[in-house]
């Protein structure tokens, strides 16, 4: 008898949060969040570019003060002592080609000093800019886990739903054996039999859907995650760096002066070679960083672009697969969302 | 103890506040003219580097020990950011942005603060850590003659702010590639390399050494040297509570640091709760029209005055051939606590200089 099945959830309305989801608005979703993260390793690969440049700058700068400090510890010059000291001012900007004996070294050490402290202040400006991609992504991320809970929910919904419409369906089909084989019941069973199974394949669709979702915004969230972390671990560097860097310059001001001021008077020498091991203490720094920084970019940054290229095609492929899924296997998908409702309910693990 | 480097002592706030804050008034109150380097980009700095500690976008002040003003690192430090200032705020975006994202996170309080600062600081002309300028004052043509004056603003490596300025004929028919260049147009001008060089090494001796040195140069006529120091600077900061001070560390072995290591040891000593500040410019010159030879600077006597019996008489005909004078002189500005030092020092050497008055706070 029909009767006896509650056909009112066929008119209940169920509650899922949000705009409701398809293939087509799930993968735009996917999509848009996606562009996000993409336009994030586009402003990375460009600051990368840039930080290498910078610091390839900064390097070469802290050098030709280094060099000085080698020249006076007697390691990179061998034509004694006017042509070393020549030797070493043609590192200089605007000395190349002159007299000894025309500019001032103290000058031009001082202007290397100001070339050098700039450098150093276009690299640290890169960590404030880090810092705010960085804040932006774990934005990103608090709204793809609001995401992952709305998906979650509805999934729940969706299976509860499910399993109160299998609970009419089976009804549904021992009133239809109880029925008179052709009769008016038993063709109004095998209509309202009809609905429940129009009902028990949208929400199929429906338990798969939001539970594809919420694997792939979770997927989405661990990519953003990791992207931050490189940019925070980037940032980081940068910061440790320059902040050295910054320090050493700071104290060596008053050296590079009375190195400048030694030099001019072509007197101690040997002072200046003590006051400049500062700098090439820098330089060692500087050498370490770049080298460091270039390592961490090709084994991370690189394989992380390719896993985000394999999450792209694997995102892809789930959607196109589901799209070329119809009618034919619908029947397996309902049986997989009753079978997962059914495992929910009794507290199994739910698997799929 | 402040020393954190070479010639270098460290001052943080809010000390280093009260420091430049006294600093600022004390240029202004010096009445600088423009034998000094120029007062209102020093301010200028001055003031940027008080607002950057203020905002909190630098940390501590690095002051020269010896000089007792802001050091290269401190002044490069101001000059490196109005540099970068446009492009900076070109790649911070637009303020309203970052304040409406203040709470977010430090790092936009951060870059709102950042964005407010070098706002202003793109606005200013700052003090330059050395800046070279040639300026024409005649030129003619027909008998090969140009009159220059070149001058150089200078952090020198002693710490003080200097200005030289070397007003020259140059008499060789051959001048164009002598000690100044005139531009094809007659009308700019730029010191050779070597000349400019050798001013710049030069910079740290004074007037009449300097213009006999350029006197010396073959087709040179110098007409005057005049030499602008700003500084040293003595201050003394109350810490804290009052029961440290922080003081300008490496004074120069001369009258005025005996005094202020006197007072410090004395009246100065139990002096822990107000800031005190004394600050020193001196001007020096050497040329023809100088009336009367002397020194009214109780720091630093005439030349001929220094040398021994057998420098003397060679110096005397050294200046025989020259027809200069030379006229030095020193001004100060102190608080009421350090007034009484510069007092004492003008009345040792019996020199007639100005004291300006700098209030305490």
């Amino acid at each position: 008898m029909s009767a006896k099945a509650n056909l009112d959830v066929l008119n209940r309305q169920v509650a899922y949060s949000g705009e409701g989801i398809s293939v087509k608005t799930l993968e735009t979703e996917i999509h848009q969040e996606r562009t996000v993260q993409d336009n994030k390793v586009d402003e990375l690969k460009g600051l990368r570019e840039r930080n290498v440049e910078i610091q390839g700058a900064m390097a070469e700068e802290l050098k030709k003060l280094r060099r000085f400090s080698d020249y006076l510890n007697g390691t990179t010059t061998k034509g004694g002592f006017l042509a070393g000291l020549k030797e070493v001012l043609s590192y200089i900007p605007g000395l190349r080609g002159l007299a000894l004996s025309q500019r001032s070294i103290e000058e031009l050490l001082k202007a290397q000093y100001h070339l050098s402290a700039r450098r150093v202040k276009e690299a640290a400006a890169y960590v404030d800019t880090l810092k705010q991609s960085e804040q932006d992504l774990y934005k990103e991320i608090d709204r793809i886990n609001m995401k992952i809970v709305e998906m979650a929910k509805n999934e729940r919904e969706a299976l509860g739903y499910v399993l109160e419409l299998k609970a009419v369906q089976e009804q549904l089909k021992a009133d239809e054996q109880a029925a008179e084989a052709g009769s008016v019941e038993q063709r109004d069973i095998q209509a309202n039999a009809d609905k429940v199974y129009a009902k028990l394949a949208e929400h199929s669709t429906n338990v798969l859907l939001y539970g594809s979702a919420e694997e792939r915004y979770a997927r989405l969230k661990d990519n953003t995650r990791k992207l931050a972390e490189t940019i925070r671990n980037l940032g980081n560097d940068i910061q440790q760096y320059t902040t050295a860097a910054s320090i050493k310059l700071d104290m060596a001001s008053a050296q590079i002066q009375a190195i400048g001021r030694a030099a001019d008077a072509a007197e101690v020498m040997l002072e200046m070679k003590r006051s400049l091991d500062v700098m090439t203490e820098s330089m060692n720094v500087t050498t370490q960083f770049v080298s460091d920084t270039q390592m961490f970019f090709r084994s991370n940054l690189d394989t992380f672009v390719k896993d985000l290229e394999t999450f792209d095609e694997t995102t892809t492929g789930l959607l196109e697969e589901n799209l070329k899924k119809s009618r034919e296997i619908e029947e397996a998908r309902i049986k997989a969302a009753i079978d997962k409702a059914m495992a929910r309910q009794q507290g199994a693990p739910a698997g799929a | 103890m402040s020393i954190v480097a070479l010639h270098t002592q460290a001052l943080v706030l809010p000390e280093a506040g009260r420091y430049l804050d006294l600093l600022g008034r004390a240029l202004q109150a010096a009445r600088l003219n423009d034998t000094f380097p120029d007062r209102r980009q020093l301010q200028s700095t001055v003031d940027s580097l008080r607002e950057g500690l203020r905002l909190g976008v630098y940390g501590e002040l690095y002051v020269d020990a010896r000089a007792g003003l802001p050091n290269l690192a401190s002044f490069t430090r101001v000059a490196t950011d109005h540099e970068l200032a446009a492009a900076s705020l070109a790649k911070l975006g637009p303020r309203s942005e970052l304040e409406a994202r203040r709470g977010e996170a430090e790092v936009f309080a951060r870059m709102a603060t950042k964005h407010a600062y070098l706002e202003a600081l793109q606005r200013l002309v700052l003090a330059p850590v050395d800046q070279h300028r040639v300026l024409l004052r005649r030129h003619d043509a027909a008998s090969g003659t140009a009159a220059f004056r070149i001058e150089l603003t200078k952090l020198d490596a002693s710490g003080v702010y200097l200005r030289l300025a070397i007003d020259l004929t140059q008499v060789s028919s051959l001048w164009r590639r002598k000690v100044v260049d005139l531009e094809a147009d007659g009308e700019t001008a730029a010191a050779s390399e070597t000349f400019r060089g050798m001013v710049y090494r030069c910079a740290d001796l004074d007037a009449e050494t300097l213009f006999v040195r350029m006197h010396g140069i073959e087709g040179v006529q110098v007409e005057r040297v005049v030499r602008g120091v700003i500084g040293p600077v003595l201050f003394s900061l109350p810490v804290g509570d009052g029961v440290a001070v922080r003081r300008t560390m490496e004074v120069p072995d001369d009258a005025l640091g005996r005094a202020w290591q006197t007072w410090s040891l004395g009246a100065g000593a139990a002096e822990h709760e107000r800031p005190e500040l004394l600050v020193a410019f001196a001007t020096d010159s050497a040329a023809g029209d100088v009336r009367e030879e002397k020194s009214n600077d109780p720091l630093s006597p005439l030349l001929a005055e220094r040398l021994g019996p057998t420098e003397g008489p060679r110096y005397r005909a050294l200046r025989e051939r020259y027809p200069f004078k030379v006229f030095k002189d020193r001004k100060f500005v102190a608080t009421p606590g350090l007034k009484a030092v510069a007092q004492g020092v003008i009345a040792a050497a019996g020199t007639r200089n100005i004291v300006y008055d700098l209030r305490a706070t």
